[in-house]
């Protein structure tokens, strides 16, 4: 397939995964969960996609829909011009060893009775032909340098690493098919906040080396901002607002997006100025059972009758990025 | 005159033991609480910080875990040397603790309310009715929705905010007057850790208790502590006012920590992050535990373990066990 340089690399278009509810005693089916509702975007070549929501917003099954670990009930997800919800077993094999998930917890992501070595080296099993098994030592001592490993620890085992070792051999497994895209699910939030941040600079230095792609799922909004381009926030199933990396952060339309923003801590709040305090009450809505029209209606300040028989789309808003708000307007300092 | 703090902690050390040998989780660690104040505990794993509340609490895992030496004196009263059973009633009554997963702090197969009210029943011999109508008045308290209802609910049947505002009600049931809460907003998600974090802090004042946070994130507790206390492999490396300590940290850890943290306002630069990893207790290194990981270690450093001490040019409450420490907060002031 051509790999035109400005067609996105990844394209998911109006995608439903949904979950079945079943009764307990008889496993029958009663009911649906719709994790995730219709959601659209395109990923760039070269660029970090930021995905943000809270748990239940349908983040990490979006990915997990994007790489084929679930199902998609309906949509499409185009892969460098291969449509993959229809593709053939061949097909997929071949676009998995080019989107690779680098996860939140390394330790249990790794196999604990292989050594680094053979951790990394066990994609080229799986995808026989990327490289040689005469090779398959060097390289792997190559990818674990490359990462920030001490290439003569390739024949430890997961335990004798610490948490941000772990997850940087998490890396290198990712990186050892030479993936174009890569996923990394909440993959730094549970490191320590100095090891946190020795991550975040080596994926960077990973992006420039060797012109990966990332779609970065975070909770953490600080850290979302730092690495992406731009940014999708999540809600219930279905994408709020979605904008360049300085738009969602600064001119915010989506109330969702205002009241998150605002919540996020700051370590040294005093030194800015004073930022309006949007506290939410309630929970985010079960996804079986989502509000009618906007799902974020039941939580929002805003909310009117119309919000309630009306979706909004999610659209340029205000002559700016596209919001999924009928009411949508800029945070208060900007009117 | 100065009053005397609610909690004071001397020289505090505790030992672990492990396959590997004896581990100094907790090594020489003193510190204040004050009557009514907020104290933020920072650090990251493996630091302390934990193990230092359960100390305090009386709950180090046992036999692993054992106090090694120090006092902690609660209101003039030594709890490591009065009679076990008064510290006991005492813990239960006056200090009180929240913990990072409430759910499995909460029994699965008891009602809240019930759960609740047994704080009423087993400590002030509260009839169940009584204790059932304290418990419902306890779940509003800390902003449960409809609880007249909700208070036959089971613990599954909260979100996780719900679970962690039921565990805040149960530790202030008896009137704490000091609340030690160990990451209460570490597991919920960002919206969610905003209001908790808010109802602490309400709660602190209209109660007039002494709050102790302990966590891993230094924005959680920005806005709402007075002091903070960082801990690095099981030593206290630096305290002082809040905003004093962020804005002049005088350790350099503290300052890597700061430096690690992604800004969300400003421009977007590379983060400077602490290099290499925490130590493992097993092995520290000679001298200053920091000095394999700081920017200003000297051969001092690897030879004498630093104490905490005050910082000259800084007040005087302001103490950080660094040799260097008149240095890095130079540095700052180079910077700026």
């Amino acid at each position: 397939m051509s790999a035109n340089g400005s067609e996105p690399l990844l394209s998911v278009r109006d995608l439903h995964t949904t979950f079945p509810l079943r009764s307990a005693l008889l496993r029958r089916v009663t009911g649906h969960v719709q994790a995730v509702a219709g959601v659209s975007f395109d990923l760039r070549r070269g660029e970090t996609l930021g995905l943000v929501g809270e748990s239940g917003s349908g983040k990490s099954t979006l990915a997990r829909t994007v790489i084929g670990l679930e199902r998609a009930a309906s949509g499409t997800v185009t892969f460098d011009g291969r449509e993959l919800t229809s593709a053939s077993p061949a097909e997929l094999r071949a676009a998995r060893r080019d989107v690779q998930m680098i996860f939140q917890d390394p330790y249990s992501s790794l196999n604990p009775r292989r050594t680094a070595g053979q951790i990394v080296a066990e994609a080229w099993e799986i995808h026989p032909g990327v490289v040689p098994r005469s090779r398959w030592r060097d390289e792997a001592r190559d990818l674990l340098a490359r990462v920030g490993l001490d290439p003569s620890h390739a024949d430890r085992y997961p335990h004798q690493f610490s948490g941000g070792q772990r997850q940087r051999l998490g890396i290198a497994r990712a990186l050892a098919l030479r993936p174009k895209l890569v996923i990394c699910d909440e993959a730094v939030s549970a490191l320590d906040v100095s090891i946190q941040a020795q991550v975040l600079n080596l994926l960077a230095d990973l992006q420039a080396d060797l012109g990966l792609t990332y779609l970065f799922i975070a909770h953490d909004l600080s850290v979302v901002r730092h690495v992406s381009d731009r940014v999708a926030v999540m809600y219930a199933g279905r994408v709020v607002e979605l904008a360049e990396q300085e738009e969602i952060f600064r001119r915010p339309t989506h109330p969702y997006t205002q009241a998150l923003l605002s919540a996020v801590p700051v370590p040294r709040p005093w030194s800015q100025p004073p930022r309006e305090r949007i506290l939410l009450t309630g929970d985010v809505p079960s996804p079986a059972d989502p509000p009618s029209g906007c799902r974020f209606r039941t939580r929002c300040w805003k909310a009117r009758d119309e919000c309630a028989e009306v979706e909004p789309a999610l659209e340029p808003r205000l002559g700016l990025h596209p919001s999924a708000c009928h009411f949508a307007e800029l945070p208060a300092a900007h009117r | 005159m100065t009053e005397s703090p609610l909690l004071s902690v001397r020289d505090l050390s505790v030992r672990f033991r492990t396959g590997g040998g004896h581990v100094r989780a907790v090594d020489g660690v003193s510190f204040d609480v004050r009557r009514g104040e907020t104290l933020a505990v920072l650090g990251e794993s493996g630091s302390g910080k934990s193990v230092t509340a359960q100390a305090v609490m009386g709950i180090l895992p046992k036999p692993a875990g054992e106090i090694a030496g120090g006092t902690i004196v609660y209101d003039g009263r030594d709890l490591l040397a009065e009679d076990p059973n008064r510290v006991r009633r005492l813990r239960g009554d006056e200090i009180a603790m929240v913990f990072q997963d409430p759910l499995s702090s909460l029994n699965p197969v008891f009602r809240v309310g019930w759960q609740i009210g047994e704080m009423f029943r087993r400590h002030r011999g509260a009839s169940r009715r009584a204790a059932r109508a304290a418990a419902v008045e306890l779940m509003e308290r800390v902003g449960i929705p409809a609880a007249a209802r909700r208070v036959d609910d089971f613990p599954h049947q909260f979100s996780g905010g719900m679970r962690q505002r039921i565990m805040i009600a149960m530790a202030l049931a008896l009137r704490p007057r000091l609340l030690i809460a160990d990451e209460p907003t570490t597991a919920l998600d960002v919206t969610v850790q905003a209001q908790i974090m808010r109802l602490l802090a309400d709660l602190r004042r209209e109660e007039g208790m002494a709050l102790v946070l302990i966590t891993h994130d230094l924005g959680v507790v920005a806005d709402v502590a007075d002091r903070a206390l960082l801990m690095y492999a099981g030593r206290a490396v630096e305290t002082g006012g809040i905003r004093e300590v962020y804005d002049h940290a005088a350790h350099p850890y503290t300052r890597g920590l700061m430096a690690s943290i992604p800004d969300l306002d400003g421009p977007r630069e590379r983060l400077t992050p602490v290099r290499g990893a925490p130590p493992n207790l097993l092995a520290l290194p000679s001298g200053c535990s920091f000095h394999p990981r700081c920017p200003h270690a000297t051969d001092r450093c690897r030879a004498d373990d630093p104490v905490l001490r005050a910082v000259d040019g800084r007040p005087a409450e302001h103490r950080a066990a660094c040799h260097h420490a008149e240095e890095v907060v130079a540095g700052e002031r180079e910077r700026v």
